[in-house]
């Protein structure tokens, strides 16, 4: 049966002594906190990882070690105990149980910029021991390798062992895992992300990085058009002296569908006359003027007519929510309440851009949300925009992303994309698979 | 069709879902049980459906659109479960707890709004999160199973029986959250740039992940105490509110990307 690869399991952990083979959970337990409390002298003598300091090459080269020694660990000392318990439950799963312990603190406390200095963190406990960035922590790091390391011996393990066709889901899961969370660690040192704001009609090559330095790439972004669709315009009833807008445990709107409607907001009926998707508001001190205007920086306007609450009179109005040249425009409907029209929510933005790069090639491309543009190693997304104009925005802000280790850590999810569907699938060992064992 | 509907839909898949959960009892056919909780689902899944046409986007966005899908999956993953096992008591579970999130959304209703905003306007965000309304509803019938387990534990005929079955529940729920957030990392790529933040949604998803991942290895050995490993279960269902709902509440995650409106 040893042969088989399965660790004798320990016969009553109280009845043995501590670190008396063979290992069970308490002494997994100690190892991963030993392993989480090494990192926190760390952390307490040198604070903080910096990520910069293991970029390209010293990530590769960790990882090979990591790797080579891995694998040496496993054909050089395949009958060592320790390395066996390594790369078994017992190890294993409080090593996760400590990891979902940091990931909890991680999940309650505020956490801070990478780059942050130490002033801006709040002066409690918790700073010292790294947990305000919780992810460059030694701990977490530290313990994050550690599974990592069980994470290759169990993948090594299996394969000593007669395989079957359960073990197709084991490798997927198991060593995508590896492929996953190692390339994403290790690859975050050479993440690079950068911003940039190109007006319309003006060209860029300079890019702003994360800690507000400026580097200059070998390409340039020019951007021809900015263009922004919003929502049709809503109506709503809003508290004239909160602004608030009503009822107040569930705002209440309309969205404009065409003229001639009749709608109910909020208990107050109201009749839709006109719309002017393109309009100039004049406003004098007795009269407000809405007359249709194509032109930049014109606004929406919608004539409406109500029923006053107090003296249950007729009352007509333009309602309009302004732009970065006219004043928004209220129509009141009683003493305490006013139809109005909240800025439109945007619906989509995209800018048209033209791309050059330094071996001469210019192309034309569209940037958008969720659809970002790949050129040479950067990933150009659209990032926002400068909303001062509102829809008339004629200045995009691009994010450029560079992530050398993508395609390791894309091939791991791939795996465990496997893996899960495998699991799915397959569903755990019956008994009846346990007695052919 | 608006929420305003809603109450009417729900009422008349609640009562086919009673009568199959009562069915079960009587009948020892599981047919009857069965077709009246098809019936319920046919009835709920028309309502989602009509809201989806009307909104003229999925109704995936907000926190009482998910509540809307999670009450459908239960009875889905309850009948499921039902089948396969032949647990009676499943079907009643499963009925209460999508009255549960049905009644919550009957007290809280939402605010009926077409906007997507153009973050969401991808062909990721509905599979992402169907998939885990999915899972929930899953790992919501096993912890059900969990708490009946702790509760009746020494009148137990076949105890054995039980832990397999939230073997299965938690093997396939938890590939079904596997599948959600390796779909979300992908489609945070294309969105923000990054597969991975550790925004606090992110966060409570990945420690619901190793939540589960503790049941799972814990499970492999012989060895393992059944009272433990449902223990394990209703402690990593806890993280699994927290990341559905809970993050919504934390001051740690108030900056998040993921707040529901």
């Amino acid at each position: 049966m040893a042969g088989k690869g399965q660790s004798k399991q320990p016969v009553g952990q109280s009845e043995m002594r501590i670190w008396e083979h063979p290992w069970g959970y308490r002494e997994g337990f100690i190892v991963a906190a030993g392993i989480a409390f090494s990192g926190l002298l760390l952390q307490l003598t040198v604070g903080n990882i910096q990520p910069a300091l293991f970029a390209s090459p010293v990530n590769s080269i960790f990882g090979a070690l990591f790797v080579t020694g891995l694998t040496a660990v496993h054909f050089l000392l395949p009958k060592n105990r320790t390395v066996r318990w390594l790369g078994g439950v017992y190890a294993a799963v409080p090593a996760i149980a400590v990891l979902l312990l940091l990931c909890i603190i991680l999940g309650l406390i505020p956490q801070f910029p990478h780059n942050s200095s130490n002033e801006q963190l709040p002066p409690t406990l918790f700073t010292p021991l790294g947990w305000y960035r919780m992810t460059t922590s030694w701990p977490f790091v530290l313990l994050c390798f550690y599974i990592l390391f069980i994470l290759g011996l169990t993948t090594l393990k299996r394969t000593g062992q007669k395989q079957s066709w359960r073990d197709i889901g084991f490798y997927l899961n198991h060593l995508g895992l590896f492929l996953a969370l190692g390339g994403g660690l290790l690859g975050s040192a050479d993440l690079e992300r950068l911003t940039m704001s190109v007006n319309e009609g003006e060209i860029a090559w300079r890019a702003t990085n994360q800690s507000g330095e400026i580097k200059e790439l070998s390409l340039a972004i020019q951007l021809d058009t900015f263009l922004i669709e919003e929502y049709p315009p809503r109506l709503v009833i809003i508290e004239n002296e909160t602004g608030r807008i009503l009822p107040a445990t569930r705002p209440d709107s309309y969205q404009f569908e065409e003229v001639g409607k009749t709608v109910q907001i909020a208990g107050v009926t109201m009749e839709i006359l006109d719309y002017l998707p393109h309009a100039a508001l004049f406003r004098d001190s007795t009269f407000l003027n809405v007359v249709p205007m194509m032109m930049e920086g014109a606004t929406t306007a919608i004539k409406v007519r109500v029923n006053n609450a107090e003296d249950n009179q007729p009352v007509e109005g333009w309602v309009s929510n302004g732009s970065y040249l006219f004043p928004h425009s209220t129509l009141q409907v009683s003493g305490n309440r006013s139809i109005a029209m909240p800025p439109q929510e945007i619906k989509r933005y995209r800018s048209y851009v033209t791309l050059y790069t330094e071996k001469g090639t210019a192309r034309q491309a569209i940037i958008e949300v969720n659809r970002p543009l790949p050129v040479e190693d950067w990933i150009i997304y659209q990032y926002s925009y400068d909303d001062t104009k509102g829809k008339y925005a004629d200045s995009s802000v691009f994010e450029l992303v560079r992530d050398p280790w993508l395609k390791v850590v894309y091939t791991g999810i791939c795996m465990l994309m496997a893996g899960a569907l495998f699991l799915f699938v397959a569903g755990p060992k019956k008994k009846a698979d346990e007695k052919d064992k | 069709m608006n929420w305003d509907s809603f109450i009417y839909f729900a009422i008349a898949s609640l009562l086919f879902w009673a009568m199959g959960a009562a069915a079960a009892y009587k009948y020892r056919n599981k047919t009857i049980p069965a077709l009246l909780t098809v019936a319920g689902l046919l009835i709920f899944a028309l309502f989602i459906a009509g809201l989806w046409h009307s909104l003229e986007r999925p109704p995936l966005r907000t926190m009482g659109e998910t509540r809307l899908w999670y009450a459908f999956f239960l009875p889905v993953a309850g009948l499921l479960t039902y089948l396969r096992w032949n647990y009676k008591w499943i079907l009643s579970f499963t009925t209460l707890l999508a009255a549960v999130f049905i009644v919550v959304n009957i007290t809280k209703p939402d605010i009926h709004n077409k906007a997507l905003m153009p973050a969401l306007q991808s062909p990721w965000f509905a599979p992402h999160v169907i998939i885990y309304m999915f899972s929930y509803a899953i790992l919501g019938a096993a912890t059900l199973v969990a708490l009946y387990y702790l509760i009746r534990e020494e009148k137990i005929g076949n105890p054995d029986r039980l832990v397999q079955m939230t073997d299965e529940l938690v093997y396939a729920g938890t590939a079904c959250i596997t599948l959600g957030m390796l779909m979300g990392a992908i489609w945070a790529k294309e969105a923000w740039g990054h597969y991975w933040s550790w925004d606090p949604k992110e966060t409570w998803a990945a420690a619901t992940w190793l939540g589960y991942m503790v049941y799972i290895h814990y499970r492999l050995k012989k060895n393992a105490s059944h009272k433990m490993s449902m223990i394990i279960l209703l402690f990593a269902f806890l993280l699994l509110q927290i990341c559905w709902y809970g993050v919504n509440y934390l001051p740690s995650a108030q900056q998040s990307i993921h707040t529901y409106s």
